[in-house]
């Protein structure tokens, strides 16, 4: 199971708002898929995956203020559950 | 070659520089690292070749990127580990974070994180040995960027003029932040605007780490005799964007991957040592276990220690003679 986290991109970030889920929940995925799209104080940032199988539930809605490090959703290998 | 536990010896160095570099880039992008950091993987038989031709008493001087040059000088992973997330069990006891290892007392110069000053220290290092006449020698290493920067080649003509015991290692991983070396370089090869001062320079193959090791060994005897500094332009690659995070959209996946598969200095040194029979499947399995077992330790040691005590955040700051 890959955990997809909002990723810590700047010296002084702290948290990303949470623009749009690109891949839904129970949507299959490839490595490399675009997941989420997330906006820092400077720029907007694609949250990608790096392994292939199946999107888990969204931890966070469209509009929430995420910390950096946190998990917003995960990736399932076939067989794995959350 | 040496001897076969020398041989392992590096080669478990190198991977346990990658294991590092790799584990503390997640552990950055998880937040856990303060100020970023600059990954090194791809690099390592740089860092390990040159510091496996020193005396344990020769001096280093860095750069921003100094993670595989500050472990390879022996420097312990829980100690880097630890500084990467200023904490007091740090190499710097929390002061420094990723760019700023280092330790005087122990040869170590630090990193810095303005470009080509680490060769100018390493200059500095090796002023210093000449006139207090020991024997020994300081590296100064500098990246391709730096080699763009003036105060670099005053630092090569001063060492040169005055025969310091300096060696000059480019850890040449052809990109300055997001721009190719040979866009910016004027007259081609490194190595031949370096000899424009009259010291021996040559490109190596910094995915080799014996090819590193040789011509640093030779620089060193050299310096020792008296005949001053030389100058090494490495020639390596580094996986991972400048910093970590960054969005790399300046060169092609495809390079990367043909430098990963075809150019690692850990496969073809590995290979190596399993063609020439120093090295059987049983004692690399050992080794890979070993180096993940030595690198979760750093880590669990790094997230257990304590940030530095507020009441000391003056310390080192000055003499504190002129405080009550």
């Amino acid at each position: 199971m890959e955990e997809v986290f909002i990723p810590a991109l700047g010296m002084a970030m702290e948290e990303a708002y949470l623009e749009k889920w690109i891949k839904q929940e129970g949507e299959a995925v490839n490595a490399g898929d675009v997941i989420a799209l997330i906006e820092t104080d400077k720029a907007q940032v694609e949250v990608v995956c790096e392994s292939s199988g199946t999107v888990g539930k969204h931890r966070f809605q469209v509009g929430a203020s995420v910390p950096v490090g946190e998990t917003i959703t995960v990736i399932l290998a076939p067989g794995e559950s959350e | 070659m040496g001897s076969r536990e020398e041989m392992l010896a590096m080669l478990r160095m190198m991977m346990m520089i990658r294991n590092f570099e790799e584990t503390a880039d997640k552990l950055t992008l998880r937040g856990k690292v303060s100020g970023g950091m600059h990954n090194s993987s791809g690099q390592e038989a740089v860092a390990v070749g040159v510091i496996s031709a020193l005396a344990p008493d020769d001096v280093i001087a860095t750069t921003h990127r100094s993670h595989h040059h500050t472990l390879a000088k022996g420097f312990t992973a829980r100690e880097v580990m630890a500084e990467l997330m200023t904490k007091a069990t740090g190499v710097a006891k929390g002061r420094g974070a990723s760019m700023h290892l280092g330790d005087v007392s122990r040869g170590h110069f630090g990193g810095n994180g303005i470009v080509g000053a680490g060769m100018g220290i390493g200059m500095g290092a090796a002023l210093g040995i000449k006139m207090a006449g020991d024997k020994k020698v300081a590296i100064g290493f500098v990246g391709d960027g730096g080699m763009n920067t003036g105060r670099t080649w005053e630092a090569i003509n001063m060492a040169a003029i005055w025969k310091l015991p300096l060696i000059v290692v480019v850890d040449n991983n052809q990109y300055a932040v997001e721009t190719f070396i040979d866009r910016v370089t004027a007259g081609g090869d490194l190595a031949k605007r370096a000899s424009g001062f009259g010291l021996p320079a040559s490109t190596i193959d910094g995915q080799n780490v014996l090819e590193v090791r040789d011509a640093v060994a030779q620089a060193r005897e050299y310096a020792l005799a008296g005949n001053g500094p030389t100058f090494l332009n490495a020639l390596t690659y580094r996986y991972y964007g400048h910093n970590v995070g960054e969005k790399g959209q300046y060169r092609t996946l495809e390079e990367i991957e043909d430098w990963r598969s075809n150019r690692d200095p850990i496969d073809q040194f590995a290979a190596r040592l399993f063609s020439e029979g120093h090295l059987d499947q049983a004692t690399f399995d050992e080794m890979v276990a070993s180096v993940d077992a030595e690198i979760k330790d750093a880590v669990e040691f790094a997230e257990n220690s304590p940030h530095p005590d507020p009441s000391e955040v003056m310390l080192n700051v000055d003499s504190g003679k002129l405080r009550g």
